[in-house]
């Protein structure tokens, strides 16, 4: 399927740095100029220490020299550089902030929209984690590191290159091989320390990161088949099993940080190395007479600044590892999955047409890596215009043919016919033009109940929505909230009660007039009372409009014309109970 | 929020921790405040051999034993900051172990029914990230909010005895610093608060977006969610980035007041040294503290948001403190010495469930050895409350459940020994062998053959390729449901159960496979009290007994049986 809105086109997928620069089209300009003013802060605080030396020392010398040199000593210039350094560090100190972390919001934004374009075609199927754990929140997880490659990685390392060319340039102006000493300091702090610790933090952000998802699928079976192991007596020896894996996470955090720290400790040592290896050089140098002694104490506080821009580099390594690892598991875990194929577009020709009856004939599916069938070799043939209750216990499976009628899975053989063509050349989006549905697991997304529904039909009127909440009485619910359909749901927003929640979801599902409405338990939850209201409205509505209805309530029965029960994976025609005789 | 209130959270929770680690964190602020310490030493022989060799003509030979000194002092200080970096982290590391230990064991506590009325994935992201998110915090902030009194008081006390002007101007300058960011940062605050609703709903919205995509492509609106992503993103950003240039201008402040220090104090000397009132290796030596002594400030800030996020995280573990304890202990078994359970009776049970909704009402029924007693139902009855009650994952609100062994003496509920097959059975990766023996640990091959052929399971355990030692797969996939439905009864009869009870034992299953497990089920009821809830009628023909559940009451029905029996 494609996405032809998606800025990188949908397919393409993202490589390591060459991918991330192809994301950063039009934004480069903006992510340049962070590392220039980043770089400026660097260089400003080099200045300032470096000047502030120089005029301590000028200073000292001049004084020394009796009244007639410190008179000669012209102070108000380097005083004024050092303000203006000053100045500068502040500014752009807080410019580079500015700039950088907008840079880095609107890269996250392409990559949200990017990560978003791959995934909507896999949903639900490809989304649904068989082992538990929050597949979701590992995406936006991931993402956010992702994106934080540029200020964490890219800027840092940038900074730490462009600046060390200026210092080392100064460096030569002043002296020479104070110059060389420099740039074999910066060389191995900032290059040689971070390619020695690099491969060894590669290797632990990804066992930590693999040994972490394993912790939490284990987690996730545990408090699944928590019962079995109460009974067991076995709580006690799982925690403890559990704490064994996640002391290897937590192993390699502690290494990590280790590591970090110590490449921080040596960096540390080069420098001071550094100073001492200058001030030799400068000492000598000034003997020779090469070098006025006020510049020793400014090359001396000059390596001390240089380093400045060395000392985020290991973090910035990690940084790295743990941004690349999540790329990669970005681009697999939402690479094209085991689950149907994607569909092409499909032409006007090819699309369902009237009568829209729906024929399953003899289709066998079970959920992957599951063993139960949910179908086997099954058929249902249901004409436009006819109510059926589909019923049987909770768990069996009625759900599912959602999930088959709208591509979200494949049966493993058979086929489904709608509107006479083959729902598996559709797309889940080319289906919804036809069959509206009120899931049981429908979202209620954060913001307004009027945007709710609008969601599900645009273009509806006011007139349409009063309509639509009548007949899934929730009329009265809505005037009781103070602020009526602009009260706030979803995640922060209010807690609708379950029935309240499934009748939002009935009235989604109506708002969009499609001439099939598939409705999953929508009387779950309702009292007897409301639940009688809410099936006359729906029947009273749809005189014409074909209805499935997916329950094990009695009482939604006679409201149907005929009922069909699932079950020994198959769909039986039935009447009323499954149970009791 | 009235449901966290039962465990401590936030400041208190914070307190607790830190004492469990105490040893640590305070080794880790002793390491930085002898690294500070030798800091400041080094940087005393740096000024003092600067100014020796730049202004006294000092040679390299003389000054070789204060490089010695200064070499040491730079290993030493390396070395304690290094100490104080992996203790702290050893303290972090210790807290998050703790708290995921207590949590799980609170989880255990609350059994599986309350568990049930978590998402799995928000319990399992607050016991693994939510506990790693307090490592930071006990890692970093606790001993960098440490060291950010220790070595500005040091570098304060020597430049004192260096010089009165400079002490004067860091002395000034340097309380200014956290008086103008908590300033700029309670500004940064009341942005926030005033877009909390927008920063809070822009933040969500791409897992907002993510978890309704399923909605959104039945709604055959997914092109459309396409640029309203693009759009939420554009406008997170923007909402951030209009909050972060306020807080940003904390870390300004910090910054005006060090560059202005140095500034100062380099002007101030220069002048002074100018005059000759002052010397060079006193300016020297404080102008190379002066950067230092805002460094401790500028590490605090930065691990800030270590603080939010461990604050964030202890809330989330509070609302699963609060999960009420309604699971039975068991485990005592060996201390009852009595009899073998004869029945189990219910006496006017009322259950709700874990939220308060009644569920079962003044329900009364028992449960008899050798007898299989079948529960029926629609299903929302309450069957599975009703087994869950029986299993001790749920309490009752009223009423009483007990055993008597067969001279009608009572047992302990906790000393019977219970064995439970869920509809869904727990298989582990490995082979046959390993899946039965997970609730008996190190039980000989001769019982394993036994309780697979009472279950019935010992004839295609055979058939398959390495009989017991065969790999079932990832969750048992290689069997079929039947089988492990048979392999998961085998399981629970090597308990030697005095109540064993079974779910649904036959839902999904074909008439054939259906028949293989409930034969099975029948023949295990000689010698203990088995209760299966079904709704399949093959399976309640078999029963000895049926109970039938139907709008949260039970009634014990007759069977065709019950004289036979």
């Amino acid at each position: 399927m494609t996405m032809p809105q998606n800025p990188l086109g949908g397919t393409h997928v993202l490589n390591g740095a060459r991918g991330f620069f192809r994301l950063a089209e039009g934004l480069r300009w903006r992510l340049a100029l962070g590392v220039g003013l980043a770089s400026a802060a660097a260089l400003a605080s080099f200045g300032l220490l470096v000047l502030s030396g120089w005029l301590l020392a000028g200073a000292a010398v001049a004084g020394l020299g009796g009244q007639a040199a410190a008179r000669a000593f012209n102070i108000m210039l380097p005083a004024t550089g050092v303000r203006f350094f000053a100045l500068v560090r502040i500014l752009a100190r807080y410019l580079e902030r500015v700039v950088a972390h907008d840079g880095a919001l609107r890269l996250g934004g392409r990559l949200r929209g990017w990560v978003y374009a791959r995934l909507a075609p896999l949903a639900p199927a490809g989304l649904t984690s068989m082992q538990g754990g929050d597949l979701l929140g590992r995406f936006v997880s991931d993402t956010d590191r992702v994106a934080a490659y540029y200020t964490d990685v890219a800027l840092p390392f940038c900074r730490a290159l462009l600046c060390s060319v200026v210092f080392v340039g100064v460096f030569a102006c002043v002296l020479l091989s104070a110059a060389l000493a420099l740039a074999v300091g910066l060389l191995l702090g900032g290059v040689l320390v971070p390619l020695v610790v690099g491969p060894a933090m590669d290797r632990l952000v990804r066992l930590a990161a693999e040994k972490q998802s394993y912790v939490q699928v284990e987690l996730a079976q545990t408090l699944q088949n928590m019962g079995e192991y109460l009974l067991w007596d076995g709580a006690r020896s799982r925690t403890r099993h559990w704490h064994a894996q996640q002391a290897v996470v937590d192993g390699a955090r502690w290494k990590l940080d280790a590591l970090e720290s110590a490449a921080r400790g040596l960096i540390g040592m080069i420098t001071f190395v550094t100073v001492l290896g200058v001030l030799v050089l400068a000492a000598s140098a000034c003997q020779a007479g090469q070098l006025h002694v006020a510049e020793i104490p400014m090359l001396v506080l000059g390596v001390l600044a240089a380093f400045d821009v060395a000392v985020p580099l290991p973090m910035a390594r990690q940084a790295g590892a743990e941004a690349r690892f999540a790329l990669t598991r970005l681009e697999t875990s939402s690479a094209p999955a085991p689950a149907p194929a994607p569909v092409a577009v499909v032409g006007e020709a090819h699309k369902p047409h009237a009568p829209y009856d729906l024929e399953v004939q003899g289709i066998s599916f079970a959920y992957p890596n599951t063993i139960t069938p949910v179908f086997q070799n099954a058929s249902l043939t249901i004409r436009q215009g006819e109510h059926v209750a589909l019923v049987g216990p909770s768990g069996i499976g009625k759900s599912s043919l959602i999930n088959l009628l709208f591509g979200f899975y494949a049966p493993h053989s058979g086929c489904i016919c709608f509107g006479g063509v083959d729902v598996s050349t559709l797309r889940a989006e080319d289906m919804a033009a036809f069959i509206s549905v009120a899931t049981q697991d429908f979202h209620l997304f954060a913001g307004t109940l009027r945007d709710n529904l609008l969601l599900a039909a645009p273009q509806a009127t006011d007139q349409e929505l009063a309509d639509v909440l009548e007949a899934a009485q929730l009329t009265k619910f809505i005037q009781s909230l103070p602020q009526g359909l602009q009260t706030w749901v979803g995640n922060d927003g209010l807690r609708l009660s379950g029935g309240q929640a499934r009748r939002v979801a009935v009235a989604q599902a109506l708002l969009r007039g499609t001439p099939w409405l598939v409705l999953d338990e929508p009387t779950e939850g309702l009292d007897a009372p409301l639940e009688q209201a809410l099936m006359a409205a729906l029947v009273r509505r749809g005189t014409r409009t074909t209805i499935l209805c997916m329950t094990h309530r009695q009482a939604v029965l006679p409201f149907m014309h005929r009922v069909v029960r699932v079950e020994d994976a198959c769909f039986r025609p039935g009447g009323g109970s499954d149970m009791k005789n | 929020m009235e449901s966290t209130s039962a465990q401590p959270h936030g400041v208190d929770m914070t307190k607790g921790l830190a004492r469990i680690a105490r040893g640590w964190l305070l080794g880790s602020v002793v390491a930085g405040g002898v690294s500070a310490v030798l800091l400041v030493c080094q940087f005393i022989l740096l000024a003092h051999v600067v100014d020796d060799m730049a202004f006294h003509g000092a040679g390299l030979t003389a000054q070789r034993h204060t490089f010695g000194l200064i070499l040491a002092c730079l290993v030493g200080q390396v070395g304690a900051r290094f100490a104080s970096d992996i203790l702290g982290t050893r303290a972090g590391l210790r807290v998050a172990r703790h708290v995921q230990w207590q949590l799980l064991a609170h989880l255990f506590a609350a059994g599986p029914v309350v568990c049930a009325g978590v998402p799995a994935g928000e319990v399992v992201t607050t016991v693994t990230e939510g506990a790693q998110a307090l490592v930071p915090y006990f890692a970093r902030y606790v001993p960098s909010a440490a060291m950010m009194v220790v070595l500005p008081l040091l570098i304060l006390a020597v430049v004192a005895g260096v010089d009165g002007w400079s002490f004067f101007v860091l002395a000034c300058t340097g309380p200014l610093v956290p008086v103008f960011m908590a300033f700029v940062g309670y500004g940064a605050q009341a942005v926030m608060e005033r877009r909390w609703r927008e920063l809070s709903l822009l933040g969500g919205s791409f897992l907002d977006a993510l978890r309704g995509l399923k909605t959104l492509r039945l709604f055959g609106r997914t092109q459309d969610s396409l640029d309203r992503i693009a759009y939420l993103a554009d406008a997170h950003g923007r909402t951030t980035l209009s909050v972060m240039k306020v807080a940003f201008l904390t870390s300004a402040a910090l910054e005006f007041f060090s560059s202005l220090s140095i500034a100062l104090v380099a002007v101030v000397f220069g002048s002074r040294l100018l005059a000759g009132t002052a010397d060079f290796r006193s300016a020297f030596l404080v102008l190379l503290l002066a950067p230092e002594y805002f460094m401790p400030l500028r590490t605090f800030s930065a691990s800030y948001h270590a603080r939010q996020n461990a604050r964030a995280a202890m809330d989330r573990m509070g609302t699963l403190f609060a999960l009420p304890a309604l699971a039975r202990r068991y485990g005592a078994q060996t201390a009852y010495a009595g009899g073998v359970a004869q029945s189990l009776t219910c006496t006017g049970l009322d259950v709700h469930s874990p939220d308060g909704t009644p569920i079962l009402q003044d329900v009364t029924c028992h449960f008899t050895r050798n007898r299989l007693t079948v529960v029926t139902g629609v299903s929302g009855a309450g069957k599975t409350t009703l087994l869950n009650t029986l299993l001790g994952f749920l309490q009752p609100t009223a009423g009483r459940l007990d055993a008597c062994d067969a001279s009608g003496r009572s047992i302990p509920l906790d000393c019977l020994r219970m064995a439970w097959v869920p509809q869904r059975p727990l298989m582990v990766f490995g082979t046959v062998a390993d899946n039965l023996r997970l609730g008996m640990p190190g039980v000989d091959d001769q019982k394993l053959r036994q309780a697979a052929e009472t279950a019935d399971a010992l004839g295609f355990i055979e058939a398959l390729p390495c009989g017991f030692d065969t790999h079932i797969g990832e969750r048992g996939s290689s069997l079929s449901g039947g089988q492990v439905r048979r392999l998961a009864l085998a399981r629970a009869l090597l308990q030697n159960p005095d109540v064993l009870v079974l779910d649904e034992p036959t839902a999904g299953l074909d008439v054939a496979s259906a028949m293989h497990v409930a034969n099975a089920i029948r023949r295990c009821a000689v010698g203990r009290i088995v209760v299966v809830a079904t709704h399949r009628q093959a399976l309640a023909a078999l029963a000895d007994v049926l109970v039938h559940v139907a709008d949260g009451t039970v009634e014990m029905l007759p069977t065709q049986k019950e004289t036979v029996a």
